[in-house]
């Protein structure tokens, strides 16, 4: 006989398990392929060629390169802290949405980490960011806030990696058990590192996850926050401000959660998950969408209020970006990651997979055009009359741009096909305590 | 001695029965037992005693120990061995090594605790002598195993197999060790 938990889960293990998957996958993947194409290409072009080949010059230094840092680095820090508080509260969510929460996470920071690097111009002496013992005995200027960055991004990318993958080890273990190929048996079996779930490591393990995924979270802020310093610390009037942290850390929390929302309610249906992601957790997912949108909002009249009681140049230049060259971009940012979510204070729209889709994409496009509208728009009041220069985005840094959304996909698409999107373990616990209680 | 036998190993249906088992085996006196099972049981390890208190002071000490590391490397950095003067503003200014010195503190306790999870466990350890039970595959799954281990002083095959006997388990066998 064949019990429950048994039924439980295999829905989730099938998944990695079943020897083909469809021609939409591949379909999907060779698209997200030829984007990571694209990308190769973009970055073997910047790197040969040099950074002149993007649009960016005095006064606008920053770029497309920052501007899609900027909004990468807030997708992974919105998807990691949603993700702790979750563990944190030991909220039930947790056991639907974690998993993938953190592999947006881990996947959004790989794409945030390449655009600093190239934006150096060299990338390949990026290493001196790190205090070696040069030859020419110069060490790194650590007053600075681009080295604070250096160490932020190394350590999300190996704290969230290590997180993720401690707490993949027990499901890897069930899929090793579950594989009746050998060959697949065998490379499960490597990765599960010989987990025999002893009630005794279980215990270990499940206390080191924990307080693991409680440090992420003043990572996080601190980490956002480094971004946000990298704009408040420059003497240009719009960004010199020390609400800046606070808008870079709510926007971020907005697009991470818009993002994590887009990817569970398209699994919920891709995958037909329908029971382990249940209506509950993406009703309440649309809840907290619309709560951060909100926020985002707050700050955006927090941003209004903040220019009107500075004076001269800081208001000049916050009005001049909102009325300037470049007010499209604020105003879209407006429209798309605070207006079109109110959508969601219907029941029926946060239920929906098409609204679904459709808010958490305008969230992600209404933050990217908020970060453009800071980055650039920003730029246009400074205390030098600075040369009469616009900037617009060449053709390589769109392709950078596009390659990393791909990168992206692409390894959202590998995880889904080869790893569990959902923890098996954590739902069979969960649905035990049900059943006792 | 050459170990012939790692232990006996009872099969069960659901925790509840495991809990039972490990509850007898306390009482009839047995002190080297492992469970097995699919998720994680708390009471259980409370049970068979399993602390875990290492593990906070693992991330504690290796944060601090990674804070002052940074916070040293940059002081010694920036205001001894390569003093520069930028504007006139202080060689240990202190609040521009703080952001990196908690970033790393993060960086160092989080990959302490979960490395060190490992090594606690004794993990990887792909060859385990429990994996030759058959069915233990579903020890990941939906089934709950306790082993009575052969360096247990009170370890007699006939006596451990009467005692499992007593618990109606789905199955009960010897296990071998590896080597």
């Amino acid at each position: 006989m064949s019990s429950d938990a048994h039924a439980a889960t295999s829905r989730v293990a099938d998944v990695p398990l079943s020897p083909h998957f469809g021609w939409a996958w591949w379909l999907a993947l060779l698209f997200a392929g030829g984007l990571v194409a694209l990308l190769g290409y973009t970055l073997i072009s910047v790197t040969i060629i040099g950074v002149g080949v993007w649009g960016v010059n005095i006064p606008y230094v920053w770029g497309f390169d920052l501007i899609n840092y900027a909004w990468w680095i807030g997708i992974a820090n919105g998807a990691s802290l949603f993700a702790a508080i979750l563990v944190l509260r030991r909220h039930d969510l947790r056991t639907a949405v974690n998993r993938f929460a953190e592999g947006v996470a881990l996947f959004a920071v790989i794409c945030a980490g390449i655009f600093p690097i190239f934006h150096l111009g060299r990338p390949w002496l990026f290493y001196w960011t790190f205090p070696y013992p040069a030859t020419f005995e110069v060490w790194p200027q650590f007053r600075s806030t681009l080295t604070w960055d250096f160490w932020a991004i190394s350590t999300h990318v190996i704290v969230t990696s290590l997180l993720w993958y401690v707490g993949l080890i027990p499901d890897l273990a069930t899929l090793r058990d579950r594989a009746r190929r050998p060959s697949v048996q065998r490379i499960y079996g490597v990765f599960a590192l010989g987990w025999r779930g002893s009630v005794r490591h279980w215990a270990y393990h499940q206390r080191a996850y924990r307080l693991v995924a409680i440090l992420v979270l003043p990572l996080i802020l601190i980490m956002q926050s480094t971004v946000a310093f990298e704009f408040a610390v420059t003497l240009v009037p719009d960004w010199h401000e020390t609400r800046q942290p606070l808008h870079f850390v709510a926007t971020g929390l907005a697009q991470g959660l818009s993002i994590v929302l887009l990817v569970a309610v398209l699994l919920r249906w891709g995958l037909r998950l329908g029971r382990y992601i249940d209506e509950g957790d993406i009703d309440l997912l649309g809840k907290l969408v619309l709560a951060s949108a909100l926020v985002s909002g707050y700050l955006y009249i927090d941003e209004i209020a903040a220019a009107l009681l500075s004076g001269g140049l800081a208001r000049k230049a916050t009005f001049t970006r909102m009325t300037g060259e470049y007010a499209g971009l604020y105003w879209t940012a407006i429209v798309y990651s605070i207006l079109i979510p109110q959508l969601f204070w219907f029941r029926s729209a946060r239920l929906s997979t098409v609204s679904g889709v459709f808010v958490g994409v305008s969230i992600g496009i209404g933050i990217w055009f908020d970060r453009f509208s800071i980055i650039v728009g920003g730029l246009q009041t400074d205390y030098l009359p600075s040369i009469g220069r616009s900037y617009s985005p060449t053709l390589p840094e769109t392709g950078l741009f596009l390659g990393t959304v791909g990168l992206f996909v692409a390894l959202l698409l590998l995880f889904v096909r080869f790893l569990p999107v959902i923890s098996m373990f954590e739902t069979r616990h969960d649905e035990h305590e049900e059943k006792s209680s | 001695m050459t170990q012939q036998s790692y232990g006996i190993m009872a099969e069960f249906k659901s925790p509840e029965a495991l809990m039972e088992a490990v509850r007898a085996a306390k009482r009839a006196g047995y002190t080297k037992l492992d469970a097995f099972s699919p998720f994680p049981l708390a009471d259980l390890a409370r049970e068979l005693g399993v602390r875990t208190g290492m593990i906070p002071w693992i991330a504690l000490v290796a944060g601090l120990v990674g804070a002052a590391i940074q916070y040293g490397s940059q002081y010694w950095m920036n205001a001894v061995d390569y003093p520069l003067n930028v504007g006139g503003r202080p060689l240990h200014s202190w609040p521009a090594y703080i952001p990196a010195s908690l970033i790393v503190a993060i960086l160092w306790a989080g990959a302490a605790t979960l490395i060190g999870l490992l090594l606690i466990l004794r993990l990887p350890r792909l060859h385990h002598p429990v994996f030759a039970f058959p069915g233990f595959e579903r020890a990941s799954e939906d089934r709950f195993f306790l082993c009575i281990m052969q360096d247990d002083p009170m370890f007699d095959s006939a006596t451990v197999h009467a005692f499992f006997g007593a618990l109606s388990p789905l199955a009960v066998q010897e296990v071998p060790a590896c080597d």
